[in-house]
């Protein structure tokens, strides 16, 4: 093992080079900082080298502030482009390792100071760039080679950051594109199961955790990190249904930590087996039965949605960890995911929204249907929801038709079953199944609350059921 | 070992100031500390002689933010990293000790995942310092959310009210609830007089409260805070700061 002048260990992490003990600073939030990773081919790279442009670090003036950029090349038999920010990730935990090395930040904002201790220690950048890619090449031995350049130069650091911008800028874009169907892996999160015990967040490339603030690509920094942590990998397993987004790893690990709870979680789907809901959630879809359609109301909105029930309350009925067939929580962001309740229809099946919130995601609204969908300035009741979906001619007035023939062919006393309809216990007509166990919330219009029936591996068969309020 | 102190106790009760007076004996005596205003209400960086307006609760809004924009301008950030890093931006970093502001309460999403990232943060920061001083409101909001996980020393300040003490009592039971870390509890008797004295004694006495301490009504304290002179320039031989010196030795320093 090489020596170097200073001590490596995970445990100087969270070393704090305080101003009176610096002797430079590198980049930060008064200078420039830069770092990149870059894969290269084999022949590229001169294994282990650290280049220097501009002045090293003993030719540095005692406290002050430099521009830094540091671009590291790896190569390798399995390293690919799509590995460089896994990679990169990785700078911020390995020149913490340092002793006297602080590093904050990533990309474009890196910020970094040297101890006068350390600096005591070593004349030039050298050892510290051979100790960090050391650490690289021991934790992911995927990196067989690796060099790395350090620019301190101002004119040379400016002229990096600009090709690194437009490098982050593609990468960046790649990350968008990236679909549930392109990784193996999806990632779970159990950091609500504190206070939502069979909750089981499923996060996947189409699925941005409940709370908005976990994507796939946290969920896989954090999983290689701590396995063991809040976050941890899922292999998806085989594709049990495209559609409804339905994996045979994801049904085993809801059935796991749900302690059997459920067995299922449909990943793009609202009415079967849909995505448990924490109570963190963004927003909460609810069903209308009156209209077969789904509204959604989001956390800051303050008024109630057309079935006469506020978040907080249908947050309250919604989390803890529950399936709820009828309501379903979720991230802000799922409403960009092209994959977004496609099981029930997608944006088709939409019919509400606060106004605030369909203003801040309008662009992911397809445009045909941007005008159709009713917020509270068109709608603040059933009836009123009903008449500018109908005004409107919103794609769920046309299975109203379809329904209502179905209706009458079956039934024969029309006026009982416009009297059943006016009690929301009208189940979506088209090609909904009572799920094997469902939790059907039953509410009364105008009133928050109700209660819950839940059947489990029912079979019902009805004859005719007439639904009227209780008369006192 | 980093030692853990957290102040606490009914306002009013000059909770800050016996925080501040604890800060500069410590610090006076060569240890590296950090000081944590974990009471959105007091003003201990004032008190201090500091004039800090960045908090956790501004770096923590940051992150949360830019985290929940519905299209990310860069998916695949390093949200530790960067928090971290304007965690580190916040702190101020004083004469001999380091200051943090915990700052307002958060707002109405979810934060689980931005806390969990700052107690992983914070665990690391505080092992670079001997002590820790934290004045913490009487709720003991950010231990309920163990974003600072354990307390070595938790005081309890009260003057000679009984609400004083009520509020010791009912901190007392709330360690219990938390089920935090606390490994002791002591009260500091506040703004005593020949007058209350003996009834101080007596009601901790009562109430089974270890009392470590008695800091005497010191009129220079008065006088410094109307003439907004900071508590940290006070004399070393006023009354105040050598009962000070004598509770320092009983924590163990």
């Amino acid at each position: 093992m090489v020596e170097f002048p200073f001590e490596i260990s995970p445990m100087f992490e969270g070393e704090r080079v305080r101003k009176e003990g610096m002797f430079v600073e590198l980049g930060g939030p008064k200078s420039l900082g830069l770092e990149l990773v870059r894969a290269a081919d084999m022949d590229a790279i001169e294994d282990d080298k650290v280049t220097i442009v501009g002045p090293d670090l003993k030719e540095m003036e005692e406290g002050k502030t430099y521009p830094w950029a540091m671009v590291f090349n790896i190569g390798g038999e399995l390293v690919e482009p799509d590995l460089e920010s896994v990679v990169e990730r990785r700078v911020h935990d390995f020149i913490n390792y340092c002793q006297g090395i602080m590093h904050l930040n990533q990309r474009y904002d890196v910020w970094m100071r040297v101890s006068k201790d350390t600096a005591a220690k070593m004349d030039s950048f050298e050892p510290f760039g051979k100790a960090v890619m050391m650490l690289f090449k021991t934790e992911l031995p995927f990196i067989e080679k690796m060099q790395v350049t350090f620019y301190t130069d101002k004119a040379e650091v400016e002229k990096q950051l600009e090709a690194a911008k437009e490098i982050f800028k593609a990468r960046d874009a790649r990350t968008k594109d990236l679909r549930d169907e392109d990784v193996d892996v999806f990632y779970g999160c159990t950091l609500c199961q504190s206070f939502a015990p069979t909750n089981v967040c499923v996060v996947s490339p189409d699925r941005v955790s409940l709370c908005g603030a976990i994507n796939w690509f946290d969920g896989r920094a954090a999983a290689k990190v701590d396995p063991e942590g809040p976050q941890f990998s899922i292999e998806k397993g085989e594709l049990l249904d495209a559609k409804t987004g339905e994996y045979t790893g994801v049904n085993d690990i809801a059935k796991k930590l749900s302690a059997g709870e459920f067995d299922k979680i449909k990943l793009h789907s609202f009415f079967d087996s849909p995505h448990t809901s924490c109570g963190c959630f963004e927003v909460v879809g609810f069903y209308i039965p009156e209209v077969d359609g789904i509204g959604w109301v989001n956390r800051e909105y303050q008024g109630m949605a057309p079935n006469g029930i506020g978040f907080s309350t249908m947050a309250g009925q919604t989390g803890g960890g529950k399936q709820i067939v009828g309501f379903l929580g979720i991230g802000v962001a799922y409403f960009y995911s092209p994959k977004f309740i496609q099981a029930d229809g997608g944006w088709n099946r939409v019919v509400w929204l606060p106004a605030m919130l369909k203003e801040k995601i309008a662009e992911t609204i397809p445009a045909d249907l941007i005008d159709k969908i009713a917020t509270e300035n068109d709608a603040t009741d059933i009836q009123s929801l009903k008449a500018f979906l109908q005004d409107k001619n919103h794609p769920i007035v046309a299975t109203w038709a379809a329904a209502e023939e179905e209706e009458e062919e079956e039934e024969e006393e029309e006026a009982e079953a416009v009297a059943a309809a006016a009690a929301p216990m009208m189940m979506p007509a088209a090609g909904f199944q009572m799920p094997a166990m469902a939790s059907m919330p039953m509410m009364s219009t105008g009133k928050a609350g109700g209660i819950k029936i839940t059947f489990k591996k029912a079979k019902i068969s009805i004859e005719r059921m007439v639904i009227s309020e209780k008369k006192e | 070992m980093t030692k853990v102190i957290a102040i606490t106790g009914k306002g009013g009760t000059g909770k800050t100031a016996v925080a501040a007076l604890l800060i500069r004996s410590l610090s006076k005596k060569g240890k590296f500390l950090l000081a944590v205003d974990a009471d959105a209400d007091t003003n201990l960086p004032e008190t201090l002689g500091c004039e800090n307006v960045k908090t956790i609760g501004d770096a923590k809004e940051f992150l949360q933010a830019e985290i929940t924009k519905p299209r990310p301008d860069n998916p695949d950030m390093n949200k530790e990293s960067v928090l971290k890093s304007k965690v580190y931006e916040i702190i101020e970093e004083m004469p001999g000790y380091d200051l943090l502001v915990m700052g307002r309460p958060e707002g109405s999403g979810c934060y689980c995942y931005v806390n969990n990232l700052l107690r992983g943060i914070m665990d690391k920061l505080i092992v670079n310092y001997d002590v820790v001083i934290i004045d913490a409101e009487a709720g003991l909001e950010h231990f309920s959310r163990k974003i600072i996980r354990d307390i070595d020393d938790l005081i309890v300040v009260t003057d000679a009210s009984r609400r004083g003490f009520r509020t010791a009592e009912r901190i007392h039971e709330l360690v219990d609830e938390l089920g935090s870390n606390v490994g002791r509890i002591h009260v500091i008797a506040n703004k005593v007089t020949d007058a209350n004295s003996e009834k101080l004694v007596k009601l901790a006495g009562d109430l089974k409260l270890n009392m470590i301490g008695m800091i005497p009504l010191d009129p220079k304290i008065e006088e410094m805070d109307i003439k907004g002179i900071p508590l940290f320039e006070i004399q070393d031989d006023s009354v105040a700061a050598v009962e000070i010196e004598n509770i320092i030795q009983k924590l163990g320093f």
